[in-house]
């Protein structure tokens, strides 16, 4: 047995997934694929508001779907019905998704001739913050009943995010939910933060989301 | 948990160095961990063993450092610990600061053979 020495790494904990991510990035852009990264807390709207966003965007572009929420596969079937093609991920309870797990479920999604990937993370508002997947834009989602303190409470997701959805403003009359308190406690987090209120069930917002998306979507490819 | 997702980044970033450096053998494990990170040492800790459990770093022993969250006074230059001191430099109570440390959370070294 040898004699036991220090070795140093002196490496940060995420900079492997961060070089990961990176290189899933620069391949998704040779390949003109779309890449948006769904993020919110279980149950903010992020099945219903994919629903909705496949229905605007179907015809005009081949879009597939990666469920990673937790140990079902209901999310999965809602999405199919649409007619999309849709993979559910296994994640073995893990709270995350990171680079590679992305990687794999591009794989299984065989995205060859898609334009637009989504993937719905798991329900969580820390570790999804902290793992970039590789895509090309970060939404998030924060639905009215879950307070318009969240900026304050999860800063890094905020500051990493790209567009926030405020979803079920068809209920805000029955919360005290200061919509003008989030929009300036998320930009002032992250001052290029698109926001956008949204009602993913009356349609409200859906518009101006979906148009933003394909602005996106168009941009990268063209510069693929 | 967020903790246990995040150490098994940890053990991840450890295999690849060992199989890298040709170790063979791994005692130690020294994380590093700001007072402004997400990760709470004592839930690192908790959370370890269930990491580790069936892999190569199974039975390794783990150590964290806290780094203090240090910022330097804009105004005096003075270096001081805003979480101690409420953000606020306790020379000249200048609330302009720059952070120096404190969000780290790296892999420090291995004591290994
Ligand atoms: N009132 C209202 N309810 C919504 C809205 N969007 C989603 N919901 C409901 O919120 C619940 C959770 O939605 P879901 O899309 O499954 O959330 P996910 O867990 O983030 O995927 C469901 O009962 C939806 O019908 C909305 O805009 N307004
Ligand atoms: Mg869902
Ligand atoms: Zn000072």
């Amino acid at each position: 047995m040898g004699v036991f020495k220090v070795l140093e790494i002196k490496e940060g904990v995420f900079e492997n997934n961060d070089r990961q991510a990176d290189l899933l990035r620069k391949e998704l852009k040779q390949r003109g694929l779309f890449l948006l990264n769904l993020m919110s807390s279980p149950g903010s709207g992020k099945t219903t508001t994919l629903v909705n966003t496949l229905n605007r965007l179907k015809e005009e572009m081949k879009i597939g779907v990666m469920e990673a929420d937790i140990d079902s596969d209901v999310d999965a079937h809602t999405i199919a019905k649409q007619g999309c093609k849709v993979i559910q991920l296994h994640t073995g309870g893990m709270c995350h998704l990171d680079a590679e797990m992305t990687r794999q479920g591009l794989d299984g999604l065989e995205s060859g001739e898609l334009d637009l990937a989504i993937l719905e993370n798991v329900g969580n508002l820390v570790c999804p913050a902290e793992f970039d997947t590789g895509a090309v834009k970060n939404a998030m989602i924060l639905s009215v009943p879950e307070g318009d303190d969240k900026p304050l409470k999860y800063p890094l997701m905020f500051s990493i995010c790209d567009v926030l959805l405020i979803n079920k403003i068809d209920v805000l009359e029955h919360f005290d939910f200061d919509l003008d308190a989030v929009r300036e406690r998320a930009t002032k987090l992250n001052p290029n933060l698109k926001v956008i209120p949204i009602s993913a069930r009356t349609g409200e917002g859906i518009d101006e989301w979906v148009r933003w998306l394909c602005q996106e979507v168009k941009q990268w490819q063209v510069e693929a | 948990m967020h903790e246990l997702g995040v150490v098994m980044e940890v053990v991840k970033t450890v295999q690849r160095f060992a199989k890298e450096n040709g170790v063979t053998q791994i005692d130690t494990i020294v994380l590093q961990i700001g007072e402004l990170s997400s990760m709470i040492p004592r839930y690192v800790h908790e959370c370890y063993p269930a990491a580790v459990d069936g892999t190569e770093l199974d039975q390794t022993k783990l150590k964290i450092e806290i780094i203090p969250a240090n910022a330097l006074c804009k105004n005096c230059q003075q270096v001081f610990n805003i979480m101690k001191n409420r953000s606020i430099c306790p020379e000249c109570e200048s609330p302009e600061w720059g952070l120096l440390s404190g969000r780290e959370f790296t892999i420090k070294e291995i004591v290994a053979c």
